[in-house]
């Protein structure tokens, strides 16, 4: 489905991404694992195109995407959910999933505003209220459904749960498990072994902009020491 | 009372047509960032297409409208081709390049106009129906005004739906906050920014369509609107549409009873409502602080102190234009006194703008309370030539300290808007006064006998100009000037480790206003003479051409914009009657091969 093959991206001088690769299967939850500034957000936003690959191969269903206009990306059916959830904050909850939309995808059932409220229950209730005044909760749940406005076929998910109620976080653990469900590949960049642990069905651990294993999320768990020198803070 | 409700719709007719130019400015910049100076520039081809287009229909209301929609159609399509020609590839330019690129098409497109429909202003011949009035309160009013007093409310109706209601203006408004979001969802942002672009040239050329029936298509009204809309922009908030038509009934009232109250202070008025305005609520009527439009690229370029080449290279042009006395005419040191004047008025704009990050608008301002301190003290009090010599930076560096007060807690376009409203003050009262000579200026101002001399005017002109250059560069490697820099790129942290960003802004503005001052001081001894025009935009844009022509982020940029461009300015005026087409494209030019001026782009080459 997704497969990065020897990824570099800069930031100007900084060099962050050496060379990332893994690959993550149709329908699976694919943890990118890592400390801050590991490179996870980097790898994201260089799959998705926001950060420009120096060099290296972004293979979405066998088409070699790296250096596309991020639109395209998007439209070739790539969903991007940043860090920073980056709602509209001016925008009410129903504009902001209406910026979203895009056109539906064969095999997939496509994404309405009722699919995601039941999804969401939260967001059926704020569907007129401007984003900017929601809680974080909230706002991390619009960004999630605003992506999949547009029928992703595969979504990138970054750190979704970081900063959130316990609560919020175990919601939010179901909404992946769902998207899984109806067939969509997630690739989630997460620092928190816990939650990623609760959904992910493989991972690739990335540190300085390498990934220096992956394999299955058991395998991980019954790993200490890999545990230990890579991922413990 | 009869008289107020006249002037009171005349106001609201005014506000109109304001609104319609202002309203295209605001939703452009909301989206794409960009001041797009060549706004007024579409409002003129609205006119003036309207003009083409009208005088061969039928002249019934019915035809008339039809005439005016295919104007800001078609005002609306050259649009769409400046967006995809020019803009489109400077979206990640720093905006001031932006603008300074607008500007360039501003110039192309006056002598575009010139040679397609003449110099003579083109009016409308009015059918009847167009010349009726309506009985208001015992007095006549033109029936056609009071269809403009509708066309206002309905085009901000219009507009409100547009961006409320369709899925185009929620992308907008959306691309407003986080445009690379936008993209990251798929939007095609370059579709967007294109029929944005369209929609506001639209808007401007409807405006100028609509003005046609009231005056004429003429080559004058693309700055004189420009800078109304720049106004109504401002004081109603950058990107606010409602603001927009607030600020356009406030400006347009005041001028329709600032013409019955003050007559003699029309322009003045204005500007000072937009300072006052500015001074109380810093974002405009109803806009916002401004979060940077995500997704473009700002680093800032360090400020290296000049390599030992470079400076080798400055010590022999130095050397040279010691020099020069012995080896040239009269004319030549004439023609480079001008240079070095105009080598210290940049390099004055760019302490302020490249390390202190205020860029300026008005500029010129300094630089003609310096000239006219000069030329009064030395027709008004008969004083000596060193004391016009001082007096200029002296009042020039007094008045941009008690002004720059206000300035020095703005930034980015505010701050470049309240200086512009500043120059125009200064330039109104320069223009209105009787102390100043009007737009008659001061005239037979020349140098004490012992610099009558031009080669011994023009070595004091080298080491007044020279040594206010070298100072303030001296000024900006000091620890005052790291200190300035700290402010402007991070201001929190500058006040954390006990800086005091506000004072240390203030003190380059004044600093930066004494220097230009000199240069204005300078200029009136070499010239003889010094009139409104001083004091004009242009005048300030072309010192804004020369620092971003030069490069913001190196200190040898102002030396070498200045000499450039007084170069290139002085060639094509002999060359050429289309000099402006010729300097526009040469900007645009310049923007699209150095989006970081031409000492930057050296300086890049160098480290890359």
């Amino acid at each position: 489905m997704l497969e990065i093959v020897g990824l570099h991206s800069r930031y100007g001088l900084a060099h962050i991404l050496h060379g990332v690769s893994f690959a993550a299967a149709a329908g699976e939850v694919l943890v990118l694992l890592g400390r801050n500034g590991a490179g996870k957000s980097t790898t994201l936003k260089s799959i998705i195109g926001l950060v420009r690959p120096a060099a290296g191969r972004v293979r979405f269903d066998g088409v070699d995407v790296a250096g596309w206009e991020p639109h395209r990306i998007a439209r070739a059916g790539l969903g991007y959910v940043p860090e920073d959830r980056r709602i509209f904050a001016d925008l009410t909850v129903a504009e902001n999933l209406l910026v979203g939309r895009q056109p539906a995808r064969p095999g997939l059932a496509p994404w309405t505003e009722a699919r995601l409220f039941a999804l969401f229950p939260n967001l059926a209730t704020l569907r007129d209220r401007p984003a900017g005044r929601m809680s974080g909760g909230e706002q991390q749940m619009l960004t999630i459904a605003r992506t999949l406005m547009g029928n992703p076929r595969c979504i990138l998910l970054d750190e979704p749960a970081e900063g959130l109620a316990p609560v919020i976080v175990a919601q939010m653990a179901q909404a992946i498990l769902a998207l899984k469900a109806e067939g969509v590949t997630v690739v989630l960049a997460e620092q928190n072994l816990h939650f990623a642990a609760s959904v992910g069905d493989r991972a690739a651990v990335i540190e300085t902009g390498r990934v220096i294993w992956s394999g299955p999320m058991a395998a991980l768990q019954g790993d200490a020491a890999l545990r230990a020198a890579h991922l413990h803070l | 009372m009869d008289a107020i409700l006249i002037q009171l719709l005349t106001g609201l007719a005014g506000a109109s047509s304001l609104f319609l130019v202002a309203a295209g400015l605001t939703v452009i910049f909301g989206v794409t960032r960009v001041v797009n100076f060549a706004h007024g520039s579409l409002f003129m081809l609205g006119a003036y297409i309207a003009w083409s287009i009208l005088v061969h229909l039928p002249r019934a209301p019915g035809w008339h409208a039809a005439g005016v929609l295919l104007a800001a159609l078609a005002t609306a399509g050259i649009g769409a081709l400046l967006e995809i020609g020019l803009l489109r590839r400077l979206y990640r330019a720093p905006e001031l390049l932006q603008l300074l690129a607008t500007f360039g098409v501003l110039l192309v497109v006056q002598d575009l106009t010139l040679l397609l429909w003449g110099p003579n202003d083109l009016a409308l011949p009015r059918p009847s129906w167009l010349r009726g009035s309506v009985a208001i309160a015992g007095a006549r009013f033109p029936a056609y005004d009071l269809l403009l007093i509708g066309i206002g409310p309905l085009v901000l109706a219009a507009l409100w739906l547009l961006f409320s209601r369709t899925r185009w203006g929620t992308l907008v408004r959306a691309a407003t906050q986080d445009r690379e979001m936008v993209a990251a969802l798929g939007v095609d942002q370059s579709v967007l920014f294109t029929t944005v672009f369209a929609l506001g040239a639209g808007l401007a050329g409807l405006g100028g369509a609509l003005a046609l029936p009231d005056g004429s298509a003429n080559l004058q009204m693309d700055l004189t609107v420009i800078t109304d809309a720049f106004v109504v922009v401002v004081v109603g908030g950058m990107g606010s549409l409602p603001g927009a038509y607030l600020a356009a009934l406030l400006i347009a009232l005041l001028q329709a009873f600032g013409v019955m109250l003050l007559p003699n202070a029309t322009l003045v008025l204005m500007f000072v409502v937009m300072a006052a305005v500015l001074a109380v609520r810093p974002h405009g009527l109803l806009g916002r602080a401004l979060a940077p439009a995500r997704g473009e690229a700002q680093a800032t370029a360090l400020i290296r102190p000049a390599s030992p080449a470079l400076r080798g290279l400055g010590l022999a042009v130095l050397a040279l234009a010691m020099a020069a006395p012995f080896l040239a005419g009269p004319f030549v040191l004439s023609v480079l006194t001008e240079a070095l004047v105009a080598m210290l008025f940049a390099a004055s704009l760019h302490a302020m703008m490249g390390p202190g990050g205020m860029a300026s608008f008005g500029h010129a301002a300094w630089f003609g309370i310096g000239a006219y301190a000069a030329a009064l003290a030395a027709k008004g009090l008969l004083m000596p030539m060193p004391v016009g010599l001082l007096l200029g930076p002296l009042l020039a560096g007094a008045a941009a300290l008690a002004f720059g007060w206000f300035v020095v807690r703005l930034s980015g376009v505010y701050l470049a808007m309240l200086t512009l409203a500043f120059a125009q003050i200064v330039w109104a009262v320069a223009f209105q006064s009787d102390l100043t000579g009007g737009d008659n200026g001061v005239l037979g101002i020349w140098p004490d006998a012992w610099a009558q001399d031009p080669r011994v005017f023009y070595a004091l002109a080298l080491v007044l100009c020279a040594g206010g250059t070298l100072g303030l560069r001296r000024v900006l490697f000091s620890p005052f000037g790291y200190a300035l820099r700290a402010a402007r790129d991070a201001p929190a942290r500058a006040e954390a480790i006990g800086l005091w960003p506000a004072r240390l802004r203030l003190a380059a503005f004044a600093l930066a206003g004494a220097a230009a001052g000199l240069a204005g001081a300078v200029g009136t001894y070499s010239k003889g003479s010094v009139f409104p025009t001083t004091i004009s935009i242009s005048r300030s844009v072309d010192a804004l051409l020369m620092v971003l022509l030069g490069g913001v982020q190196t200190m040898s940029g102002p030396i070498v914009g200045a000499l450039a461009y007084t170069g290139l300015y002085d060639v094509l005026i002999r060359a050429t009657d289309l000099w402006r087409l010729c300097l526009g494209l040469i900007i645009i030019a310049l923007v699209l091969a150095f989006p970081q001026g031409i000492a930057g782009a050296a300086a890049r080459d160098r480290t890359a």
